[in-house]
């Protein structure tokens, strides 16, 4: 057991939620508070185990650690093959910290079908940390289409009313974008095998390719279209709404939390080490399509009725300041977008998990149903108002930490315009935010029924607080997170740096080669 | 040349005979016609593999063709079993009548 | 050109003649049992199609199977065994989705064991033939026994009109071949493929006998039903019972393929450039086409119909890709992928199917979660390995198929195909969504432990070539043509 512990860790905790998984499915379908309880355990559990991650995490290492690979398909080169740098531990960290904060949530508001429920949540969490942890491309595409299904469920089964409509476009959009992935990732692959005569689906050994001029720009576009769908970059967002609004809510945590992020995860992981020129290329468009995002994420969620909605529609914004950093380029402004990722899942998983509570009282999510119930359920209105405030940037809490390096970043690259129209999203977001919790929380109480609301029950609040402490925890002392992510940034520069080098000195070969 | 018969003048024919069997089994609407249509066809396969054979100085050209007359009698008497089966249905075996599925 | 026969090569066809041997007893049995006794007939076929399984393992062994038989008609190359154990899966796997659905039939099940059988032998020979008109033959042998099951439900006007639509299209078809076959033959006066490819190997193009490969191509097209030669299917799917719908979506189509690829990769490699521009042509067409059609359809049989139409254009990939042995191995290992999904899913009918047509609607599969959750889990298995989504034998299938087309410079048709897979992701999900998101029937379902088997057998397949394909990879490797 401890030998597993030690060598396999990052397996461990991949695969925990699997097995829970299988487990669950032994038991009868009617064993609802059994099923219910056991994916709970499980998931708290994967939590205990891969808080080791984080301790045994090596800060200011650059390069990947607590790596694995076995061969899996040795035939076609594809290896099961693992490990963490800084930028997947955080979001693994936010992955084993969100689901077990979605199920105990779940644990007293799911009534149908828990077993399938609490499996499908699962199967979910281990093609999250999968897609994260993986290094080889095979296998993160495996990871990556492991996970669209699940959620395809959770959203089809538990979802709201035009659930069928939404948990449909959710796929639709995310799978034909996976699909162009695959076929540039078979592409590389290819292109490997025909210039090194050996199979190889690895990321060290295809990021020694180097492609040029048209076939690199498709390539880029391929890996660069499935990640902007599941971001979502703007205009690619709007199954994202759908999706917010009729996921149940723990769904909405998860997708919100978690999985968004892995579309600039595979940004950076990804497309930009393997076709650095076309992505330096197509940055500047990256900025302008995030800041488009931002205002118009904003906006829209400004003109909301419906508090998921607006919610859903400010991630489109905040995750448009990710892009924003991220089309940037420079040290600081990609360690602000990826502390950002970090600060968007706690703090919108938070303002979704309150949504949810009040929904689950009053079954309405119309802003105009509420208002004035601040005095009624004093402690929800605690956590909101935490978690709007570290939605919008107050400094003292993780947002502002965020933010600010993103801002602060892209003023300094040559990019200074796309940083004041950032600001500008921000001082919208604070206003949208602000007047949902004017509407919902003082205003005057109108609406009777809202006398009778009931505060938050304690699961709720165990699983709200837990992540108002990691809020703080994050906005005050940020370099605990800030130093484990600058050694990835900085080797993701420098061999995107390095290559473009090489690339503009050798005379544009017009079939790709590899360098040694 | 085969005899007094040039091979060009056998290819012709079983040409013709391809394609008016083409061409029936195309726009005849009768079940029975474009099987007719269909067996022209084939023979027309015979005679070209008839007159190769002889061109050629090979038997095997005729010995394929007793094959391929077993295979259309074999052929023949499925076809017509199954448009008994169909007449007892629908009283026609004219094709464009029979629609039930979409076609 | 001397015949050659040795008593070897009977020894060699050992599976073939055994297998016709128990079609014939099976005929002769049913008319003495007519309509009783049908549990045990199908028992019997079932013990026949293993015991051929089990022959095809002994031919494996022997070191005869080097040189061709019967005067060079068959080979008993490993491509053949493939294949062979490949039609042998599908028959196995037809009679026992049957027994149930043709015990509740008023028709006498020893002749449509029978019948499945001499097709079955058909299968073997064409997946051995190495003569243009062995293969002919083999192929008549095949499609004949097939019209007979499609119209098997005589009293159901539909099976009848299917057999009727399928026999005419399917003779008119063999008839564009068997002249195709006569031109072929007008240019050297051989038959066989390997003469044939030597003779090739120095002549000239000449109009006639492109004609005859444009004419035998268009034939085998019709069989494997791709566009546009693909308009009998629909219809033919939706008439014929669902086991023999199930069994021609798979049985006939892999024999076909076997043909397909042996005639053009041996015979008629030369001239690539002529045919493989149609073939580039006509995948895409078919599966732009089938996939679009399939969005159209709102009944079970004539959607999946269409999707086999598509994976029809998919696995002409390999055909293209020729030129590498990715090519061969995706036709491969996409056959055996698709026979355990395809054949799944269309068991997953059969079951549903109670009375009359039930189970041939989309809304016939509403609510199937509630009614049986390990059903339902099972078809999603299926229909997400149809759509290739990792981790299934269908996304191992297509790996290798595109990967054979980009590596043939076919990488446009690659990406029309992806193109095409996330199109068919909109109807595979429609079954999906119908079976999980909606309320449906309460009825419980009433399964067969022939129906459970059969089911287990496909969703294990399924699941395992996705998960563990490299075994199934170390076989692929050895089934290389003439070996």
């Amino acid at each position: 057991m401890d030998a597993l512990l030690r060598d396999h860790l990052v397996s461990v905790v991949v695969f925990l939620p699997l097995a829970g998984a299988v487990l669950l499915l032994l038991l009868p379908r009617s064993a609802a508070s059994a099923a219910r309880n056991i994916a709970f355990g499980v998931s708290v559990l994967d939590l205990i185990v891969s808080v080791p991650l984080w301790t045994r995490f090596l800060v200011g290492v650059p390069g990947f650690q607590l790596r694995e690979r076995i061969d899996w398909i040795p035939q076609l080169g594809i290896t099961y093959n693992v490990g963490l740098d800084g930028i997947s531990l955080l979001l693994v960290m936010l992955t084993t910290v969100l689901t077990p904060v979605s199920l105990l949530f779940s644990l007293t508001h799911v009534e149908k079908e828990v077993r399938g429920y609490s499996v499908a949540f699962l199967v979910l969490e281990t093609g999250m940390l999968g897609s994260l942890v993986a290094l080889d491309l095979a296998l993160f595409y495996v990871f990556w289409e492991v996970m669209l299904v699940p959620m395809y469920f959770i959203i089809g089964i538990w979802g709201g009313p035009r659930r069928i409509y939404a948990s449909m476009k959710f796929f639709l959009f995310t799978m034909s974008g996976s699909l162009l992935m695959f076929l540039a990732i078979l592409f590389v692959a290819i292109r490997h095998h025909t210039a090194t005569g050996a199979w190889s689906f690895a990321l060290e050994d295809l990021t020694r390719m180097t492609f040029t001029g048209r076939v690199e720009t498709y390539l880029f576009l391929a890996f660069a279209l499935a990640f902007a769908i599941k971001v979502p970059v703007f205009p690619l967002h709007t199954w994202l709404p759908d999706a917010h609004t009729e996921a149940p809510t723990a769904g909405s945590i998860i997708l919100a939390g978690v999985m968004l992020k892995l579309g600039a995860y595979g940004y950076l992981r990804f497309a930009l080490p393997l076709f650095p020129d076309a992505a330096m290329r197509f940055a500047p468009w990256l900025g302008v399509l995030g800041v488009i995002g931002v205002i118009y994420g904003a906006m829209v969620a400004y003109a909301q009725h419906d508090m998921k909605r607006l919610v859903a529609y400010s991630s489109v914004s905040h995750l448009g300041l990710v892009v924003i950093g991220i089309g940037a380029f420079t040290t600081m402004s990609l360690s602000g977008s990826i502390l950002q990722m970090v600060n968007h899942g706690l703090s919108t998983g938070a303002l979704f998990l309150l949504v949810g509570v009040l929904y689950e009282r009053r079954h309405t999510r119309e802003l105009d149903a509420y208002g004035g119930i601040a005095a009624v359920v004093p402690v929800t209105t605690a956590l909101f108002l935490i978690a709007t405030l570290s939605s919008i940037g107050l400094p003292g809490l993780n947002g502002f930490v965020g933010e600010f390096t993103i801002l602060l970043g892209t003023w300094l690259s040559p990019h200074r315009w796309w940083s004041a129209a950032a600001a500008t999203g921000v001082i919208l977001s604070a206003i949208y935010m602000l007047t949902l919790v004017q509407r919902v929380f003082w205003n005057p109480l109108v609406v009777e029924e809202n006398r009778k609301l009931t505060d938050v029950r304690p699961s709720e609040f165990v699983a709200a607080a837990t992540l108002v402490v990691l809020m703080v925890w994050i906005g005050v002392r940020p370099n605990d997170v800030l130093d484990r992510i600058r050694p990835a940034v900085e080797s993701l520069q420098k061999s995107v740096a390095a290559r473009q080098v090489a690339l503009h000195e050798s005379a544009r070969p017009e079939i790709s080669e590899v360098r040694r | 040349m085969i005899g007094p018969i040039p091979l060009s003048h056998v290819l012709l024919a079983s040409g013709a005979l391809f394609a008016i069997g083409v061409a029936g089994a195309l726009l005849r609407r009768n079940a029975i016609q474009i099987f007719l249509s269909i067996e022209l066809m084939m023979n027309a396969a015979n005679l070209a593999l008839i007159g190769y054979g002889a061109a050629l100085g090979t038997q095997q050209g005729q010995i394929i063709v007793f094959f391929v007359i077993a295979i259309a009698a074999a052929e023949a008497s499925v076809g017509l079993a199954i448009f008994v089966a169909i007449f007892r249905h629908t009283e026609t075996i004219d094709v464009n009548k029979i629609n039930l599925l979409k076609w | 050109m001397t015949f050659a026969f040795h008593a070897s090569d009977w020894l060699l066809l050992a599976p073939e003649l055994f297998l016709t041997a128990m079609g014939l007893l099976l005929l002769g049995l049913s008319v003495a049992l007519g309509k009783t006794k049908e549990d045990f007939l199908a028992f019997l076929a079932t013990v026949s199609v293993g015991i051929t399984g089990a022959l095809v393992a002994f031919v494996a062994t022997r070191p005869e199977r080097a040189t061709p038989i019967l005067g060079g008609a068959f080979v008993v190359d490993n491509f053949a065994l493939f294949f062979k154990a490949l039609v042998l899966l599908s028959l196995a796997l037809t009679v026992l989705a049957s027994a149930r659905y043709v015990g509740a039939a008023p028709y006498p099940g020893g002749e449509y064991y029978a019948l499945l059988l001499f097709s079955g032998v058909g299968m073997l020979f064409m997946a051995s033939g190495n003569n243009l008109i062995s293969i002919y033959v083999a192929l008549e042998l095949m499609a004949l026994s097939s019209y007979v099951l499609a119209g098997y439900f005589k009293a159901e006007p539909k099976s009848t009109e299917a057999a009727l639509k399928y026999f005419i299209l399917g003779a008119f078809s063999s008839g564009v071949l068997l002249y195709g076959l006569s031109l072929v033959y007008g240019a050297g006066g051989v038959m066989g493929l390997p003469e044939l490819a030597k003779l090739l190997a120095s002549a000239s193009r000449s109009n006639l006998l492109m004609l005859g490969i444009l004419l035998i191509l268009a034939g085998l097209l019709f069989k494997i039903a791709a566009v546009p030669f693909h308009v009998w299917t629909p219809d033919v799917y939706e008439g014929s019972p669902t086991p023999v719908t199930a069994f021609f979506s798979v049985g006939p189509k892999v024999a076909a393929y076997a043909i397909l690829a042996r005639i053009f990769y041996v015979a008629f490699a030369k001239f690539h450039a002529d045919w493989g521009f149609v073939v580039a042509l006509v995948s895409a067409a078919t599966m732009v086409l089938g996939n679009v059609a399939a969005l159209l359809q709102s009944n079970v049989k004539r959607m999946l119909a269409y999707s086999s139409i598509a994976n029809a254009g998919y696995a002409l990939l390999g055909v293209l890709g020729f030129r590498t042995e990715w090519g061969l191995w995706g036709i491969l290992i996409y056959l055996l992928a698709y026979t355990f999904m395809n054949f799944g899913a269309f068991t997953l009918i059969i079951l549903l199917e109670s009375k009359g047509y039930a189970g041939e609607s989309v809304s016939d599969f509403n609510g199937l979660a509630k009614r049986s959750m390990p059903a339902a889990v099972v078809m999603l298995l299926f229909l997400l390995s149809l759509a290739g989504i990792p981790p299934t034998a269908g996304f191992i299938g297509k790996y290798y198929l595109f990967t054979a087309a980009m590596k043939a410079g076919y990488a446009w048709l690659a990406i029309l195909a992806v193109v095409m897979s996330a199109v068919s992701l909109f109807y595979y999900f429609r079954i999906a969504a119908a079976m999980f998101f909606t309320e449906g029937s309460p009825a419980k379902l009433k399964s067969s432990y022939a129906l459970s088997a059969v089911i287990a057998v496909c969703a294990v397949g399924t699941l395992v070539i996705g998960v563990v394909p490299q075994p199934f990879l170390e076989v692929l490797k050895s089934c290389v043509l003439g070996r």
